[in-house]
């Protein structure tokens, strides 16, 4: 239960290390964050990842009875869409109205449970890269109905009004899947600085701004931004205004901890640049960060991983004796939509051991069918577990961490085992996705291919991450047809007929 | 089989796998209160059963569609047939452990859907016959094939097959063979019956609009003494009017202590009437269909939380819903939900959906659970009357088919 935080409350963001394998430089370390009024984060720890303000397909009251999630990852383009018959509107979500339960209009908005930390930012996780890039005094934003330009002062003003725990200023970021070419990186620090410089000038003029700010780092080499980063060291740290850091590409790190090191006793907080990026995280990738000294991760994975139908399997550390014997790799996660015995009548949990609300209420062969059935309730199941397993991912490092006085270094070496065990990649999904979330995948180079196949089509390769034109994949997903007594499509199931002993063929 | 035994407040009979408790009745109308004691517990009557096509009701956990107080559901024959197939069904264990569902599922024939889905189909006296629009293989779902799969399911209430028409038919000839053809697929699906320890075979009255036919049906299939009675083949297009006759021709010649079914049912004011007719329980896929389209149930009608009028607009989707989404956040398990909010993701999350989901079977669970109390209070009529002062607000607007079903079970929704 949360402990409501009076009115007028200024309380601040604290972070404790609790212990670390090397006083100084980047290592692993075990820490505790805690905000004004939300549950206390445990580190190194998960960030939920939600799109226009909700954990994709699940309802805040399942987040609150069945999530261990400590915070929630949100992006301010969600909920600045400027509809064309209403384009004047200023964007609902600015005049929601506080309860003594939901104190900022953030949590108000998206009713999520006033335990949960939030994370603001500019952008979503991954980000679509806009074509005609930002401006030195704008980003360029991917609403649900297209680009727009959101000037960094609006961008500010909007974080004052739905006051998130943690606010993230804006970067100048290409989100694009190539690396910036020198000039265009040395640009990038220049106008991420500027804007920085500018954020806290500004916070310091209100009055109210009881939120943190994670400053961003930017996915471009320590020498170019170096000079921004002493900024943040020499200005705005003994200041008390910076409160953490948040890595577009944590192999950053270590060049702050050797220059800047007062820096890296920030909390710090991993995202990602790009969708590329996104789709290739692991938790192998999540590990190497944590030994470098990452305490937050937001980790897109564990969406796509429950819209892709996989159920995640990797735990930390990993099970006794896989590293010794010469089996075969472990999966970093099960295909629940294949058609294998182990699926499709299996009483058994979605991973062994795990005590989610799927697991235990719930067994294979249901979220089979789901997957199978095109049921929304699919998605649901997997996404209380795929979190499951992420917390209890992070609970083992924690616990290893913890082991670590006395010198010897308990998580480096269950890093290694878990690397020998496991597949390096997540096995590609064979589901049929929920939504194709049309607007928010679009692809800026083109030629990824459909998300999804063709309704009925047969079931083929693996289906790509992107989806090219943004086929009207809501309406399919959101408010999926296949339902109650009068679906369409049915025809298509006729085949499966005749195997299945509903009906039996004459002649 | 059915003794009917008077007990010191309530009357109540008993077959091998039900009980029906008769509570209360309405002084004016036809209206009943019962509990129906299934086999996965018991069921306060009258109800809204919320239909759960595939084993899961579009989105909502089984937890949550337990939290909305519901006791009883339907599946879908005809998609579980397919999915996950009969083989899976056995092998798991039916579908109350399929989708971890702790109380009662009831499930219709199958054949329904094979005449509305399948445009191919065609009725002979062995079953209903369709070529698979796959590759034209002649299929044939029988009234034993039809047993067998919802004994695999293992439903606590069962349909019979039945030879369903439309109700506008103009022929009257197939008309009577429909129904005829329906009573002896009932002696089929009996015969054919393996649990009747466990499972409730539910008849099924036809004959269209003809009031005699239906008459002589219910005669014909009283004669076979099913544990409950469901009135089918309406919801098809026929006027108000005609549907209201129907029902009440029926209910009058069904016996007190059965449970009576209408099927397909679900817009409120057809509950209210019903209910006022007579009948006890009701399904329909309106109301979560509805939901996905962005619509929210509520006393004063349905309102489309996609239009702009609610985009900044922060109450709750209904003032004074006693759902989860609607009660305000600081209530234990409530999540404070906006209109806004179900705005801001109508068509884009699925949560959205879900949320009116929610919001739309407590309505319909609600509707019954407070016409169960006024009945039991004996002041249904009052009920009525403010359940369509609410609905409309004008007294000239209130639909005539309503106001003279009405009339005739003694309720004046005119009368000042
Ligand atoms: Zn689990
Ligand atoms: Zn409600």
């Amino acid at each position: 239960m949360t402990v409501d935080i009076p009115d007028g409350d200024q309380e601040a963001m604290r972070f404790e290390i609790l212990g670390s394998v090397l006083k100084d430089g980047a290592a692993a370390r075990l820490g505790r964050l805690t905000l004004p009024g939300r549950r206390p984060i445990d580190t190194p720890n998960f960030v939920g990842v939600t799109s226009r303000g909700v954990l994709p397909h699940l309802t805040p009251d399942n987040v609150s009875k069945h999530l261990q999630v400590s915070s929630a990852y949100m992006a301010l383009e969600d909920f600045i869409e400027k509809p064309q018959q209403y384009s004047k509107r200023v964007p609902p979500i600015f005049s929601t109205p506080t309860t003594t339960k939901q104190g900022t209009p953030l949590h108000s908005f998206t009713a999520m449970p006033p335990s949960v930390t939030t994370i603001l930012s500019a952008r979503r996780l991954p980000a679509v890269p806009p074509p005609n890039g930002n401006t030195n005094d704008s980003i360029s934003v991917f609403t649900s109905t297209g680009f727009q330009v959101l000037p960094t002062k609006e961008y500010l003003s909007a974080v004052q009004t739905l006051k998130p725990d943690i606010a993230i200023p804006p970067a100048d970021l290409t989100h694009g899947p190539v690396a910036p070419n020198s000039k265009r990186a040395l640009r990038m620090a220049e106008r991420t600085d500027e804007w920085v410089v500018e954020w806290f000038s500004s916070l310091s003029r209100s009055s109210s701004s009881p939120q943190s700010t994670f400053a961003p780092v930017l996915p471009i080499s320590h020498s170019i931004q170096w000079e921004y980063l002493a900024r943040l060291a020499e200005d705005y740290l003994p200041s008390s205004q910076l409160h953490g850091l948040a890595f577009y590409d944590a192999d950053v790190l270590p060049d702050i901890a050797a220059h800047t090191p007062s820096l890296v006793q920030l909390p710090l907080l991993s995202l990602l640049a790009s969708q590329i990026q996104s789709q290739t995280q692991t938790p192998h990738h999540i590990l190497r960060q944590i030994s470098l000294g990452i305490d937050l991760f937001a980790i897109p994975f564990v969406n796509a991983a429950s819209d892709a139908g996989l159920a995640l399997t990797f735990r930390f550390p990993p099970p006794p004796h896989t590293t010794t014997t010469n089996g075969p790799l472990l999966p970093l996660a099960t295909d629940l939509s294949l058609p294998e015995s182990n699926n499709t009548t299996s009483l058994a949990p979605l991973a062994e051991d795990c005590t989610c609300y799927t697991c235990t209420s719930h067994h294979r062969a249901y979220v089979h069918h789901l997957l199978s059935a095109r049921e929304m309730l699919g998605w649901t199941l997997l996404q209380v577990h795929n979190h499951a397993v992420m917390a209890a991912f992070f609970a083992g490092v924690r616990a290893a961490l913890a082991e670590v006085e006395g010198g010897n270094d308990k998580f480096e070496v269950l890093r290694k085992e878990f690397a020998l065990a496991y597949e390096p990649d997540f096995p590609e999904g064979m589901a049929q996705r929920p939504r194709a979330r049309g607007y928010q995948y679009k692809s800026a180079g083109g030629g990824e291919g459909k998300r999804n196949k063709p309704a009925w089509g047969k079931l083929g390769g693996a289906g790509v991450d992107v989806d090219g034109n943004g086929e009207a994949g809501i309406s399919r997903g959101g408010a999926e047809e296949t339902t109650g007594g009068m679906a369409n499509g049915e025809g298509a199931y006729a085949r499966d007929l005749e195997g299945r002993g509903f009906a039996q063929v004459q002649n | 089989m059915w003794a009917a035994r008077r007990m010191a407040s309530t009357i109540s009979a008993s077959s091998p796998a039900l009980t029906f408790e008769l509570v209360a009745r309405c002084s004016t109308t036809r209206a009943r209160a019962s509990v129906l004691t299934l086999p996965h517990g018991p069921v306060p009557l009258p109800i809204f059963m919320p239909v759960a096509t595939q084993a899961s009701l579009k989105g909502l956990t089984p937890e949550q569609l337990e939290g909305t107080g519901c006791r009883l559901c339907l599946n879908n024959t005809y998609h579980l047939g397919l999915k996950p197939g009969q083989e899976v069904l056995d092998a798991v264990g039916g579908a109350h452990k399929l989708q971890g569902w702790k109380h009662n599922i009831l499930t219709d024939s199958g054949g329904f859907q094979m005449v509305s889905l399948l445009k191919l189909a065609n009725i002979t006296e062995q079953g209903v016959r369709f070529l698979s629009p796959h590759d034209g293989t002649p299929m044939l779902l029988t009234p034993e094939h039809s047993i067998s799969l919802q004994n695999s399911i293992g439903s606590d209430i069962i349909m019979q097959l039945d030879d369903v028409l439309v109700t506008t038919s103009p022929d009257k000839a197939r008309m009577r063979e429909a129904m005829e053809r329906s009573v002896r697929w009932l002696d089929r699906c009996i015969a054919a019956h393996k649990h009747p320890d466990r499972q409730n075979l539910f008849c099924i009255i036809q004959g269209g609009l003809d009031l005699d036919m239906r008459r002589e049906c219910c005669r014909e299939m009283l004669a076979r003494d099913t544990p409950g009675i469901a009135i089918g083949g309406l919801s098809g297009g026929e006027a108000k009017d005609d549907f209201c006759k129907v029902v009440a021709a029926c209910t009058e010649l069904l016996p007190d202590l059965k449970p009576r079914y209408v099927m397909g049912i679900g817009y409120p004011e057809d509950l209210v009437v019903s209910v006022a007719l007579g009948a006890d329980m009701f399904d329909c896929v309106w109301p979560t269909r509805t939901a996905r389209f962005g619509n929210a149930i509520t006393k004063h009608g349905v309102l489309n939380m996609k239009r702009e009028l609610y985009a900044a607009d922060f109450g709750p989707i209904e003032d004074g819903c006693g759902c989860p989404c609607c009660r305000p956040a600081e209530e234990e398990g409530a999540m404070g939900i906006t209109r806004a909010f179900v705005h801001h993701n109508a068509a884009k999350e699925t949560v959205a959906a879900h949320l009116l989901t929610l919001h739309n079977v407590w309505y319909q669970l609600s509707l019954m659970r407070q016409a169960r109390e006024a009945i039991i209070a004996d002041r249904f009529p009052d009920f009525v009357r403010e359940f369509f002062r609410n609905l409309y607000p004008e007294r000239s607007s209130y639909p005539a088919w309503a106001v003279t079903a009405l009339k005739g079970v003694g309720i004046d929704l005119l009368e000042t």
